[in-house]
C-alpha cells in the first residue's frame, strides 16, 4: 500500500460540501437577526449614552460594561439555560437574542464615536433653523454618523458571523454544529472542518465585498 | 427674472411694538469658568438697521451672536425681540430661532444634503411647508443669491463663497425678522469675500435687519448704520461708521482700527 503524502482525504471535499448548505443558511439567518436586533439595541443605548438624563446614561453605560466584560458563551448559556425557570427559549431564538444583546453593546460603541464625530456645528446649524434637539438629531446628526458608522458596522458584522458559531453549543444546527456531526459521523474531521472555514470564508468574502460597495456609494456627497 | 420673485412671507409676524427695539440685548453676562467673556453688555438693534461689531480677537463678539439665539446660555441678562423677553425654554427658543438666522464662520451646511435640500430643510422640517411649495421658495432664494444653477449639487462640489451664499439662503428661508453674521467672510480666500459681502449689501439694501460680526472693514464702512467695538468683554463704544474711522473716542479703538485697516 502506498503511503499518503497528506493523512487525509482532501477529496471529500467537494463532494461534502453542499451537504452543509442548511447549516449555512441557519448561520446566516441567525447572524442576520443578531446583527438586526443589535443595531436596534445599539442605536438605543448609543443615544442613552449620549442623554443628558444621568439615569439613562449610567443605565446605558452599565449594560456596554456588563456586555463587553463577560464572554457571548456566557451570555448563550444564560439566556439558553440560565432563565429556564422563568421562560423557556427554542435554541434559534436564544442565540439570536444573545447575539443582539451581545452586538448590541459594540454597536452602541461604534455609534456613539460615529455621532460625536460629527461636527458640534451641525447641531448648532440644525438648532438655529429652529429644529428641536430630536429631530435634529434624527435629520442631521444620525445620517451622516450612519455613513461613517458603515465601515466599522460592516466590521462587526463580520465578526458575528463568525461569533454566530458559538450557537452550535445550544444545539442550532448552524455551521459548526454540523461540521462536528459529520465529523463524528464520518471520522474525518480535518476535511469537515475544512468545508465548514470555506464555508466561513465564503460568507465573510461576500460581505467584505457588499461593505465596500456600500461605502463607495456612499461616499457621493463627501469630498472634504 | 428679475425682481419679480418676490418671496412671500410664510409665517404671520405678531403685532409690532412701535417703540420696541428689534433686538435688545440687556446686562447680559456670560462666563466661561473663570473667564468673564461678556461682561455686562447692552445692545439695541433697531428695525432694518445693520449693526457691525469690531474688535480683537478673543473680545467675545461671537459669543455674544451665540447668546443672542441661545447657542451658549448667558449666566444672567435679558434679551427682547420685538420687546418680548426671549426665556431660556426650548419651546420659545424653537419658535424663536427662527426669526433669528444665523450664518457661521465655516458655513456648517448639511453635507449629506443636496444644496436646495438644504435651504428646504427648515422650511419643510420646523415650517411644515409642502415639499413643492418649500423648493419653489427655496428655488427663488437660491436665485437671490446667484446659485440656481447649483441647486441639486451637494456642498462639498462648491467653492467657499458659494457654500457661504447657501448657508444664506438656508438661513433667509425662515423668513427672519433680523440675521445674525459671525464672520462669515473669515474662512474663504480673499478673491470669494467679495461675492458674500454682496449678498449681504444687497441685503441690507432690501432692509433686512442685521447683526455683523467682521473683519471686513469696508463692509463695517459702507454698509453698517452703527458700529459697536468690542474691548475684552465689554462694548467700549458705538457710533456711525464715519465717527468710529475717524474719530473714535478710546485709545483702544484706535489701536485696534490702526492694525486693521491698511496702510
Ligand atoms: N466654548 C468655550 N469654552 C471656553 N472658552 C471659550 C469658549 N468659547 C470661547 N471661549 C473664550 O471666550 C473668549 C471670547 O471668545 P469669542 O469666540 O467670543 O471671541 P471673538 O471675539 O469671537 O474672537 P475671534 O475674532 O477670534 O472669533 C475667548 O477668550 C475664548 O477663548
Ligand atoms: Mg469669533
Amino acid at each position: 500500500m502506498p503511503m499518503k503524502i497528506i493523512p487525509w482525504d482532501l477529496g471529500a471535499i467537494p463532494s461534502r460540501f453542499f451537504l452543509f448548505g442548511e447549516a449555512a443558511w441557519y448561520t446566516v439567518q441567525i447572524t442576520a437577526l443578531g446583527v438586526l436586533l443589535g443595531l436596534v439595541i445599539g442605536l438605543i443605548v448609543a443615544l442613552g449614552r449620549l442623554s443628558n438624563n444621568r439615569t439613562i446614561s449610567t443605565f446605558s453605560r452599565a449594560y456596554i460594561f456588563l456586555i463587553r466584560g463577560t464572554p457571548l458563551l456566557v451570555q448563550l448559556f444564560i439566556v439558553y439555560y440560565g432563565l429556564t425557570s422563568i421562560v423557556t427559549i427554542a435554541p434559534i431564538p436564544s442565540a439570536v437574542i444573545a447575539l443582539g444583546v451581545h452586538n448590541g453593546a459594540y454597536i452602541a460603541e461604534i455609534f456613539r464615536g460615529s455621532i460625536q464625530s460629527i461636527h458640534y456645528g451641525q447641531m448648532e446649524a440644525a438648532r438655529s433653523l429652529g429644529m428641536t434637539r430630536s429631530k435634529a438629531m434624527r435629520r442631521i446628526i444620525l445620517p451622516q454618523a450612519f455613513k461613517r458608522a458603515v465601515p466599522s458596522l460592516g466590521n462587526q458584522l463580520i465578526i458575528a458571523l463568525k461569533d454566530s458559531s458559538l450557537a452550535s453549543t445550544i444545539a442550532v444546527p448552524e455551521l459548526m454544529l454540523r461540521g462536528r456531526q459529520m465529523g463524528s459521523s464520518t471520522f474525518m474531521y480535518m476535511e469537515m472542518f475544512i468545508i465548514v472555514g470555506i464555508w466561513y470564508l465564503l460568507m465573510t468574502s461576500v460581505l467584505s465585498y457588499a461593505i465596500h460597495r456600500i461605502e463607495t456609494r456612499l461616499k457621493v456627497s463627501d469630498r472634504d | 427674472m428679475t425682481e419679480k420673485k418676490k418671496i412671500k412671507p410664510i409665517m404671520k409676524k405678531e403685532p409690532i411694538d412701535p417703540d420696541a427695539p428689534f433686538l435688545r440685548i440687556e446686562k447680559l453676562n456670560k462666563w466661561y469658568g473663570q473667564l468673564h467673556v461678556l461682561k455686562n453688555i447692552s445692545l439695541s438693534v433697531q428695525k432694518g438697521e445693520v449693526v457691525v461689531i469690531i474688535g480683537a480677537s478673543g473680545s467675545g463678539k461671537s459669543t455674544l451672536l451665540r447668546c443672542v439665539n441661545f447657542l451658549e446660555k448667558a449666566k444672567d441678562g435679558k434679551i427682547y425681540i420685538e420687546g418680548k423677553r426671549i426665556r431660556n425654554q426650548e419651546k420659545q427658543l424653537n419658535r424663536v430661532r427662527q426669526d433669528l438666522g444665523m450664518v457661521f464662520q465655516h458655513f456648517n451646511l448639511f453635507p449629506h444634503m443636496t444644496v436646495i435640500q438644504n435651504v428646504m430643510e427648515g422650511l419643510v422640517q420646523v415650517k411644515g411647508l409642502p415639499k413643492d411649495e418649500a423648493r419653489e421658495r427655496a428655488l427663488a432664494l437660491l436665485d437671490q443669491v446667484g446659485l440656481n444653477d447649483k441647486a441639486e449639487v451637494y456642498p462639498s462640489m462648491l467653492s467657499g463663497g458659494q457654500k457661504q451664499r447657501v448657508a444664506i439662503a438656508r438661513a433667509l428661508a425662515m423668513d427672519p425678522k433680523i440675521m445674525l453674521f459671525d464672520e462669515p467672510t473669515s474662512a474663504l480666500d480673499p478673491e470669494l469675500v467679495g461675492e458674500v459681502l454682496t449678498v449681504m449689501t444687497d441685503l441690507a439694501k432690501l432692509g433686512m435687519t442685521m447683526l455683523v460680526v467682521t473683519h471686513e472693514m469696508w463692509f463695517a464702512k459702507e454698509v453698517a448704520d452703527r458700529v459697536v467695538f468690542m474691548d475684552d468683554g465689554v462694548i467700549l463704544e458705538e457710533a456711525a461708521p464715519e465717527k468710529m474711522f475717524s474719530a473714535p473716542e478710546h485709545e483702544r479703538t484706535l489701536e485696534f482700527l490702526k492694525q486693521v485697516l491698511p496702510h
